[in-house]
């Protein structure tokens, strides 16, 4: 019995990570090839390439933002940079070039200090990508249920006893990854972000033309989009400003 | 008059005779001078005295003094003081003049001294000379000094600003000069306005010599003095046209006055009117073109003129922490003093230091030149072969409108193992270590993996994920149910046996079945397979077994009556059949009536 839902997994959650086709690939090693002879112009088309077809890989948009960066298009580059970072969040080659890229921006937003606790359990919840966490959490749903079966059918008394308790970690384990999978799920919703794409941008007190200017910011800077109303954006900035912009200065991440 | 003073001086001659003790005298260094020379005049008392009145020294200019020194000394408990006042003079002219008496008030009692005669005859010797010359070189040509009244002074004093072109490149060096044109007689000039000379960076070349230069310059045919005032070097800072905004200088301009005596001492006294005028130049417009964007080397970085550039290096065979000088001498003529920092790369184990610029700039009327000297002091960490690459050098030619870009050598440097790091090495053992020198910052590269991970963001929270979530504890559940129904029926021992019966009589039957022509085994097995399905069937233990007992048990199930009697009869029938042949009835019969009756039993119980 054990062995068929083992089974059952393998052939459901394999596809998830393997869906990758040849041509993506082809196009992938093409794009590498030409980025590392300095063509970055064509390897901006090759990694959209794949882009548009619909394939969603960290990888892809890493090397892509890479690529925009060198051909000096600095707010593309945050665009796929930040894409990237919300498929493997705990990256460490993707945030640090978002760092990066961030110091190529005009605007200096200065974000609010988080507390050092918020800031701990941020870098948590974002150490691995949502769908390793849903994984992680589903394996370690069948295998503790798994082990529940065994501890419940089997006559050796200490065979019973480890599965128990290992039961019980494995458990705690998949509640936890559940819960920050959750969580992190809940971050990204309430942190939907954009990059401005406008080289500047007046951000106004209403969604109107002549509502008046709030301030100014320029191409590259994330903001946080937070409700679309008639084509019009109220965006955050990370040190709290809020206002309106036109919903075609900023593209979403 | 004259009898009056004679008798006044014979009296005070005859008073410091009786008193003996205070005297006023005058005394020269000598009687008979030249023009130009220097006449000392000294009015000494032997006592105290105060409001000393000098003479009036006509015919001099009084070149220094009065000179007071005073004098106390104690001889013999006696003090006596002493005070002279001495006097430099120049005489204007030659003749004989007469010093007058100078009087001094000591003691309540006036005293003054007796008038000398000087004799003033034509300066000799080179001091005369001297000053001839220096009029000569100093002032304007009096030959072009317009005699008479100069109604329009305009046409006679004016300014230009001459600028040796008036199209340049950005940074190519413009020679303006401030020349001053004159026809008349200038007593005194001050500048009001000197431009600021924005767009520019400028550079004044320092003239030696405070007297102005005048030289003859014959101008549309007209003849006047010329001088320069001020010469600067000016190197455009940006491009289009920037205009030299005018000079203005006011001058005091000495007109003849209109004279009717021919006097010439009249003239060189009181003949002259002195009358202010101010100047202004024209402006000047330069063009200044930018320098061509074609065939310009990334290594520019302004330098416009004409370069020459060398490196050197004081010894290329050093032990580790040993300091070298690498030397960057740039040569040649141009905005020199605008030249960025040249910035040669050293190998990142040397430890480089601010260059120490040494400027040999000279400014003159052909423009700056000279050199500009980079020294870098540079110390060896770490012991290897070293190159120091070439540094590029480019320059913007103006005279050719090209880019020249100067190469210098490369040098190579040994570096040997420095004598200190042993004893560093005993100390502490990781002394010699250095951190990693950060050289610039870049993004990281790509990932190079061939296969795109696709890791679908929308998987957590889809029907697929929540269905796997629930595989593992609706497992479990269903295990626990499972369990739960197999531990319910393990538990029913009699149910156990009872729903078994059926097989055990099977069993029973059909090892009967194979006998059926040894009657006496056919009917034991038939025998015992029936009493052994009704044991367990009945749940009573086998020794326990008898006729009563089954018919009892299986009215208690409420059986048919006539299924019990047969049963009955089949078992008397058995019993008997194992000690005596049975008639009527074959033994297939039996064994088919069994089988019946089981079946019977099964479908109600």
């Amino acid at each position: 019995m054990m062995k068929r839902v083992i089974y059952l997994l393998l052939i459901i959650v394999m596809p998830i990570y393997a869906l990758a086709n040849d041509e993506a690939n082809i196009l992938l090693k093409k794009g590498n090839d030409q980025y590392a002879k300095g063509q970055y112009k064509e390897a901006i088309t090759t990694y959209q390439k794949i882009v548009d077809d619909g394939h969603q890989s960290a990888l892809v948009y890493y090397n892509l933002g890479n690529a925009y960066f060198k051909n000096e298009d600095v707010p593309s580059a945050l665009l796929y940079y930040e894409k990237a970072h919300k498929l493997s969040p705990g990256d460490e080659d993707i945030n640090f070039n978002i760092q990066f890229a961030n110091q190529k921006t005009t605007d200096k937003v200065e974000a609010g200090t988080e507390f050092f606790i918020t800031k701990w359990w941020h870098s948590f919840i974002l150490r691995f990508s949502l769908t390793t966490l849903a994984v992680m959490t589903i394996l370690f749903f069948v295998a503790g249920c798994a082990l529940l079966i065994v501890y419940r059918f089997t006559n050796s008394v200490s065979i019973k006893k480890w599965s128990f308790y290992l039961a019980l970690v494995i458990l705690i384990f998949g509640f936890a990854s559940m819960f920050v999978a959750s969580r992190q799920d809940q971050y990204f919703d309430a942190h939907h972000g954009a990059i401005i794409f406008s080289t500047s941008v007046n951000v106004k007190s209403a969604p109107t033309p002549n509502a008046k200017n709030l301030f100014l910011i320029h191409d590259g800077t994330k903001v946080e989009i937070l409700e679309d109303n008639n084509g019009w954006t109220k965006i955050r900035l990370a040190s709290g400003n809020e206002g309106w912009i036109n919903a075609s200065d900023a593209k979403e991440i | 008059m004259k009898i009056k003073l004679s008798i006044l001086t014979l009296l005070l001659c005859c008073s410091s005779l009786i008193f003996a003790q205070v005297k006023f005298t005058a005394s020269v260094n000598k009687t008979t001078i030249g023009t130009g020379e220097v006449l000392e005049v000294t009015f000494s008392i032997n006592a105290n005295g105060d409001r000393f009145a000098p003479p009036a020294f006509g015919g001099f200019q009084v070149v220094g003094g009065p000179n007071v020194s005073n004098s106390m000394s104690m001889i013999n408990g006696v003090t006596s003081s002493s005070i002279a006042y001495g006097y430099d003079l120049v005489p204007t002219r030659e003749g004989e003049f007469t010093i007058g008496p100078a009087t001094i008030i000591s003691g309540g009692r006036s005293y003054s001294t007796s008038p000398i005669k000087i004799k003033v005859v034509k300066g000799q010797g080179g001091q005369a000379n001297q000053q001839a010359q220096q009029q000569q070189s100093n002032g304007p040509d009096s030959r072009n000094i317009q005699k008479g009244r100069v109604s329009d002074i305009s046409k006679s004093l004016f300014l230009r600003a001459e600028v040796d072109k008036t199209t340049a490149y950005m940074g190519q060096q413009i020679m303006m000069n401030l020349r001053l044109y004159t026809r008349v007689n200038i007593a005194n000039g001050e500048p009001e306005k000197i431009p600021d000379l924005n767009g520019f960076y400028s550079q004044e070349i320092k003239n030696n010599n405070p007297n102005a230069q005048w030289r003859t310059e014959i101008l549309n045919g007209v003849r006047y003095n010329v001088t320069d005032i001020k010469q600067t070097v000016l190197f455009p800072e940006h491009e289009g046209d920037i205009t030299i905004e005018p000079s203005v200088m006011n001058f005091i301009v000495r007109q003849q006055a209109a004279s009717s005596s021919g006097d010439p001492f009249d003239a060189f006294f009181g003949g002259y009117e002195d009358v202010k005028y101010k100047v202004k130049s024209t402006p000047v417009v330069i063009h200044v073109k930018p320098l061509p964007l074609a065939g310009k080397p990334a290594e520019f970085t302004g330098a416009v003129g004409k370069f020459n550039i060398e490196a050197s290096l004081d010894k290329n065979d050093v032990k580790a922490n040993d300091a070298i000088n690498y030397t960057i001498k740039v040569s040649g003529a141009g905005n020199l003093k605008l030249l960025k920092p040249i910035s040669p790369t050293f190998p990142a184990d040397f430890e480089k230091y601010e260059p120490k610029i040494t400027d040999t700039i000279t400014i003159n009327a052909s423009g700056a030149s000279g050199s500009r000297k980079y020294t870098y002091l540079l110390i060896p960490r770490h012991q290897g072969d070293f190159t120091i690459d070439p540094v590029k050098f480019a320059y913007f030619n103006p005279a050719t409108g090209r880019y020249v870009t100067l190469t210098t050598q490369a040098f190579h440097i040994k570096v040997a193992k420095g004598s200190g790091d042993g004893s560093n090495v005993t100390a502490f053992s990781n002394a010699g270590k250095q951190d990693v020198k950060v050289l610039s910052n870049d993004i990281r590269y790509i990932k190079t993996g061939s296969e795109v991970n696709e890791v679908g963001s929308d998987f957590y929270g889809s029907g697929l994920y929540y269905f796997l979530l629930i595989l593992g504890p609706v497992g479990f559940i269903g295990a626990l149910i499972y369990g739960k129904w197999r531990d319910k029926n393990n538990a029913d021992v009699v149910g156990l046996k009872s729903r078994k019966a059926g097989k055990v009589a099977a069993k029973h039957l059909a090892s009967a079945k194979q006998q059926l022509n040894d009657k006496k085994a056919f009917y034991e097995n038939l025998f015992r397979g029936l009493y052994g399905y009704l044991s367990d069937k009945l749940n009573i233990p086998y020794a326990d077994l008898n006729r009563e007992k089954i018919a009892s048990e299986l009215k208690a199930r409420s059986l048919d009556e006539s299924l019990i009697n047969e049963m009955l009869d089949t078992l008397d029938l058995c019993e008997m059949a194992r000690y005596a042949p049975v008639s009527g009835i074959t033994a297939q019969q039996v064994f088919d009536k069994a089988q019946n009756m089981i079946n019977n039993i099964e479908n109600k119980i």
